[in-house]
């Protein structure tokens, strides 16, 4: 047997581990900022770079892509490598990933609070960034697979599975949903429009969790588990139907973040079936961790590493738990738009991604470091003040939830609604805005914590840049007949297994998205819907800037709760051109799918400037520059060509004048209905293009059809 | 008569057409094979796969390291 001598890579991983520390807690810091501002709207400081419509897509991609990415980058250059017995494929593709990395989330810090989004949620980035996620993510799958190749153990275990899993998936998900026609160096727009654009992007988003969130972590999950249990994993053949049913199942899942929207009710129908079986290869796998401790529990009460890792697996369990139930379709009709899915995500979040996280990093640290961690005590705190953050942070916006939902819901005895007011229904859950901060402040003050342990713990040690390990090269065997040869064949073939995986992950992004764009009754056609104005084009941008769609929808659910209190429910048609769709998936404030019309301009003018001399006690921010910085006029040009090459009928040579002068009639004619309010402005501002927008919204169903584009 | 459960627990969770049954019957299919493929394995297969985590190769062990109180 030919042993080979070869060094696996620390300074990789030791690298990948700061950038979690140093993200996590600068991406937890702007969750807090963006969490206070929901009780004190002045904590932006009116300043429109860190208000929260800007900040709370920072925080999100922070926690997901930086932190949670990172984590899961340092976790898989540590075990790939134990697992498959050989270094890295290629030290420079690991530090151009690791660099590549950094750099992307730096532009996404720069980008997003100088409101520089496509508003789509968890791929808010604008299109230079989303190439660069492509060339960064490719060179991770080059190092990933170039490293299995040349891999001395012949068998892939079941954590390498997930890494490929991941790795192909989010490939194909971030391609699909960053299809973009660019209006500039910053600027795009979807390719898709309303209904299909809904479609692709919660295909996306909720995959997002699942081949981002998940699957990565379940492969780490199943290699750090037994390492630090000092015990096989319990079951094997529950790794192997957990992989596959979940890698399968999952998918099909996307569209149970649209139910009872203007989404085909079949889509809606399977999203959530699929969503229900996916209970069981996620408690297969949690039961699968936690039953790997069987008789090893006494570890738990000493070992902090343990005690994370209980608690991850265990949030884990509870979170797949309640996905599916949150995706029946009437227990969603209650908690939709509400701070219940934030408790959801923030059980995932913090419990699943978080402690494990945490968990990987104090096992990881000492030994890069070969000294044991500095504190155990400090860890331990720091278990239990993540513990105490999480709770204090999930159990306020539970309760906030579900009482949102009531009271939207809430009819008196003459059928009238009991709360018509939606001021009145945020302002009955401020006082769980505040308890929430202070579950976060919480959590955030045991990230420090950590942080100063490792620092001891590596201040105390001596790196270790470089591990010898020993092992037998791969020497190409027979493959073994009989009846488990397939599988044993699919484990040492890394190509065949990676095409089975594909397959299995596009038949259900296949099932749903193909028909949607294929046929035609899914979006029935309404003649009187016509292109927004260039005014209107103008302050939708100004929106989706300001991340309105983080406290507005914009897609009224056909329940008489919601018709009374909005107006008519929302139709497919009626989005046929919203390039990028804006319905939002949260309520921190009303609908605005048919806010046009609803109230005079100067209304919107004083509301924008300062939204509690209309609605005292109102949680929005002030949005005070829009009065005096002025509209991008030049820009239309292109963000009209850019509409047309993606479907928008303006008419060829619009953009060279007569939408101009359709712009400066419309905003002219806002100036004089402000007037009329006693109200001064100047008719090249950008409150003007946002009034134009928002009294556009929803009434197109009103007026006659239109004929003539752009009119 | 089995068509018939099934046709109408699909019919029962919400208007389920040929896209749902064809859904269903897909990834029922693939989750029976997955079983049958899964429970073919030999024991000593499964030993050494689970196993694969605890051998890391190293030369020097970090078992040592310690997170716990000792």
């Amino acid at each position: 047997m030919n042993v080979e001598t070869f060094k696996y890579d620390n300074r990789i991983v030791r690298a990948f581990g700061i950038a979690t520390i140093v993200w996590g807690i600068v991406g937890m810091l702007v969750g807090l900022l963006a969490a206070v501002q929901l009780f004190f709207p002045d904590a932006n400081l009116n300043f429109q770079f860190i208000t929260f419509g800007r900040i709370r897509p920072l925080h999100t991609n922070a926690v997901i892509f930086a932190f949670v990415g990172n984590g899961m980058f340092m976790g898989v250059y540590y075990s790939l490598q134990r697992l498959c017995k050989a270094r890295m494929f290629s030290d420079w593709l690991s530090w151009f990933n690791f660099w590549g990395w950094q750099t992307i989330i730096v532009a996404a810090a720069v980008t997003l609070p100088l409101g520089l989004t496509t508003s789509k949620e968890y791929a808010e980035l604008e299109w230079p960034i989303k190439i660069a996620i492509t060339i960064v993510w490719v060179a991770f799958a080059v190092n990933l697979f170039g490293t299995i190749v040349k891999r001395r153990e012949k068998h892939m275990y079941v954590a390498i599975w997930f890494y490929i899993a991941t790795v192909i998936t989010v490939a194909v998900l971030h391609i699909t949903n960053s299809m973009t026609m660019p209006a500039g160096l910053f600027k795009s727009y979807s390719m898709y429009a309303g209904v299909q654009d809904a479609l692709v992007q919660w295909w996306y988003g909720h995959n997002a969790v699942a081949f981002f969130l998940t699957t990565p972590y379940l492969g780490l999950m199943y290699y750090f588990l037994p390492k630090v249990a000092n015990r096989p994993v319990f079951s094997y053949r529950l790794s192997i139907i957990h992989f596959w049913a979940l890698v399968f199942l999952y998918i099909w899942a996307g569209p149970h973040h649209l139910l009872y929207s203007a989404l085909p009710d079949w889509a809606q129908s399977l999203g959530m079936v699929f969503s229900l079986m996916l209970i069981a290869p996620s408690w297969g796998g949690m039961l699968n961790g936690l039953l790997t401790l069987r008789g090893a529990w006494d570890k738990v009460r000493q070992d902090p590493v343990l005690k994370f890792m209980v608690v991850a697996i265990t949030a884990y369990g509870m979170s797949t738990l309640e996905g599916p139930l949150l995706s029946i379709k009437t227990v969603n009709s209650l908690s939709h738009y509400t701070d219940w899915t934030i408790a959801h995500v923030h059980v995932g979040a913090m419990g699943w991604n978080g402690f494990l996280t945490f968990s990987m990093l104090y096992y990881l640290f000492p030994r890069l470091y070969r000294t044991n961690l500095w504190s155990t005590k400090l860890a331990n705190y720091h278990f239990w003040i993540g513990l105490l953050g999480m709770m204090f942070y999930c159990v306020p916006i539970y309760i906030a939830g579900v009482t949102e939902g009531l009271m939207w819901k809430q009819f008196n005895h003459d059928g009238f609604l009991q709360y018509p007011n939606f001021l009145e229904t945020i302002l009955q859950v401020v006082p769980m805005f505040r308890l929430r901060a202070i579950g976060g402040t919480l959590y955030l003050v045991g990230a420090f914590m950590m942080a100063y342990n490792l620092y001891r713990t590596a201040k105390a040690g001596q790196f270790e840049p470089d591990t010898e390990a020993q092992a037998a090269a791969l020497e190409k065997a027979p493959v073994a007949a009989g009846k488990s040869a397939f599988h044993r064949m699919l484990e040492g073939k890394p190509l065949f297994f990676t095409v089975l995986a594909t397959v299995a992950i596009l038949v259900g992004g296949l099932v749903e998205i193909v028909p949607m764009f294929l046929v035609q009754q899914n979006v029935p056609t309404i003649a009187s819907v016509h292109p927004y104005s260039p005014l209107e084009v103008l302050g939708r941008d100004i929106y989706i800037r300001e991340g309105c769609l983080g406290c507005h929808s914009q897609m009224i659910r056909p329940f008489r709760s919601e018709t009374e209190r909005y107006g008519e429910y929302s139709k497919a048609g009626e989005y046929v051109y919203d390039h990028p769709f804006l319905w939002g998936s949260e309520r921190k404030g009303p609908d605005l799918a048919r806010e046009g019309g609803k109230y005079p301009d100067a209304w919107h003018f004083n509301h924008m400037d300062d939204p509690r001399s209309t609605s005292p006690g109102s949680i929005m921010p002030r949005y005070s520059w829009l009065l005096t910085q002025k509209i991008e006029v030049d820009t239309l040009p292109s963000h009209l060509i850019a509409l047309r090459r993606i479907g928008v009928p303006y008419p060829v040579g619009y953009e060279n004048g007569p939408a101009q002068k359709d712009l400066q009639a419309q905003a002219d004619k806002i100036v004089a209905n402000l007037k009329l309010g006693s109200v001064k402005a100047d008719s090249d501002k950008e409150i003007i293009a946002l009034i134009a927008y928002l009294q556009r919204l929803g009434t197109d169903i009103k007026s006659a059809p239109v004929t003539t584009a752009a009119k | 008569m089995i068509y018939n459960i099934v046709h109408s627990i699909l019919r029962e969770a919400g208007n389920i057409n040929g896209y749902g049954l064809f859904s269903f019957i897909l990834f029922f299919g693939f989750f029976i094979g997955v079983l049958v493929w899964a429970f073919a394995l030999k024991k000593n297969h499964l030993n050494h796969m689970s196993d694969l985590p605890l051998d890391g190769g190293e030369k020097n062990s970090t078992d040592t390291i310690k997170s716990e109180k000792l």
